[in-house]
């Protein structure tokens, strides 16, 4: 059986949200604040908790620590989390309001929508029907105001 | 991170055997807390260099350096090498080893010694030629890091070992480097330096191709890949301007390389209506053949 490394403290649990593909195209430090900012606004990651230190981070996914240390410097600059020396990296409690990360992280699964949409040559007019159809779909009953 | 002051430093360093010349003018650096990944097809000099750099061969030129100064014996109290063949006595068990190592490496830490012989499942009390070579490959490593050493330098560190005990090593170099170490290894599994490495040094015939931030590197070039329903269009003419250095077609799907204006290029292949795109980072593999296919 494989024992990991260090002192087990340092092997926090994590939760699962935190996974990176290097190979996947997208530079491993934008994945890691992208699931950081979609934890935040699903609230599996609360205001104020602590996130991994940089060292277990980078054990437990097997990535470069300035790596992680990049990511962890953007969320602070972009108000996600603050990091106080000695203590640690903590979800900000009144940073970037989760609403406004919402939109973030969904934002781009309506562009590819949209783009694979117009890829297969539909047009404005049926594009729309299929979204209101859509929104019928996952918000039932609410009239638009 | 200091990147003026690096920890081990290559300086015009050359190396010839003859008329061979193994490494030829070779210049970088690798700072504290950074992980450095060198690569290179067999024969490129990544030994050599590692060489020059521990004392072992003497440069023809330049200079190899740690903390500014040639390599001598002390340096060897927080620096460790692992060669790619472990230098291990067949006739000696694995305890008999770490006893060696604890008599003849003043920071030797017992207590770290036992948690790595555990954490690669070595047997106390196994003759090292009874060992597969995978498990030497463990001992060496086992030893190295028994030392808790500052500046770590590895050929080729997972060689023969399993892809689990492969992920394990990569997690022991960044512990390295999070305690603020410098490590520089070689590998030729691209995937292990654009995980584990900051930095990444290819060398080709003895010269270095590229010194390199990995994610600045991977970033420098895009690659707008799109899938069409039925064949891809024809793409010649439509992608004119200079930035685009290759393009690959399987099946339905394209995969354009731009050196700059991925969003031209993007919106262009959009308009020929594919059902998906995406603009993506290239990766370590590619970059690395490229450069190695390069003419020189």
């Amino acid at each position: 059986m494989l024992q990991r490394l260090g002192p087990d403290p340092l092997r926090s649990h994590l939760p699962a949200i935190f996974t990176v593909d290097p190979r996947s195209g997208v530079p491993i430090y934008l994945q890691l604040i992208d699931q950081v900012k979609r934890g935040v606004a699903l609230g599996t990651l609360a205001p104020g908790e602590q996130l991994p230190t940089v060292k277990s981070l980078a054990l437990e996914l097997t990535v470069n620590p300035n790596t992680v240390a990049r990511a962890y410097r953007d969320l602070e600059r972009d108000g996600v989390i603050e990091t106080s020396p000695g203590r640690g990296s903590f979800v900000r409690p009144n940073g970037v309001a989760p609403s406004e990360l919402r939109t973030d992280v969904a934002g781009p699964a309506f562009d590819d929508a949209v783009r694979a949409a117009k890829g297969v040559g539909l047009g404005r007019d049926e594009v729309r029907q299929i979204f209101e159809r859509t929104l019928q779909r996952w918000y039932p009953g609410e009239e638009e105001r | 991170m200091n990147e003026s002051q690096p920890v081990i430093a290559f300086d015009h360093l050359t190396k010839r055997f003859g008329s061979f010349e193994a490494v030829s003018d070779l210049t970088f650096g690798v700072a504290a807390g950074s992980i450095c990944g060198l690569l290179g097809p067999n024969g490129a000099g990544k030994t050599t260099a590692m060489k020059c750099l521990l004392g072992f061969l003497h440069p023809s030129s330049g200079s190899a350096l740690v903390d500014g100064a040639a390599v001598g014996p002390k340096t060897f109290e927080y620096l460790s090498y692992v060669p790619e063949t472990p230098a291990l006595f067949g006739d000696l068990t694995v305890r008999q080893h770490v006893e060696l190592d604890r008599r003849s490496q003043p920071r030797h830490d017992p207590a770290r010694a036992a948690e790595l012989l555990r954490t690669f499942d070595l047997d106390l009390r196994k003759r090292v030629k009874a060992l597969s070579k995978g498990q030497k490959t463990a001992l060496a490593l086992v030893l190295a890091l028994a030392s808790r050493p500052r500046v770590l330098v590895l050929d080729e560190p997972s060689s023969g070992l399993d892809p689990i005990f492969q992920r394990v090593v990569l997690d022991l170099l960044i512990e390295v480097a999070t305690e603020g170490g410098t490590v520089l290894f070689s590998s030729h599994q691209i995937g292990q330096v654009e995980r584990a490495a900051d930095h990444v040094a290819i060398l080709r015939a003895g010269k270095l191709m590229l010194h390199s931030d990995v994610e600045t590197l991977k970033g420098s070039e895009k690659v707008v890949e799109a899938t069409f329903e039925g064949s891809v269009p024809e793409l010649d003419g439509r992608l004119d301007g200079g930035a685009v250095r290759r393009i690959e077609r399987a099946g339905n799907m394209v995969r354009v390389s731009v050196k700059h204006d991925e969003e031209e290029i993007a919106r262009r292949i959009q308009a020929l209506g594919p059902t998906s795109l995406r603009v993506v980072d290239r990766n370590l593999e590619d970059i690395f053949l490229d450069v190695v296919a390069e003419k020189g």
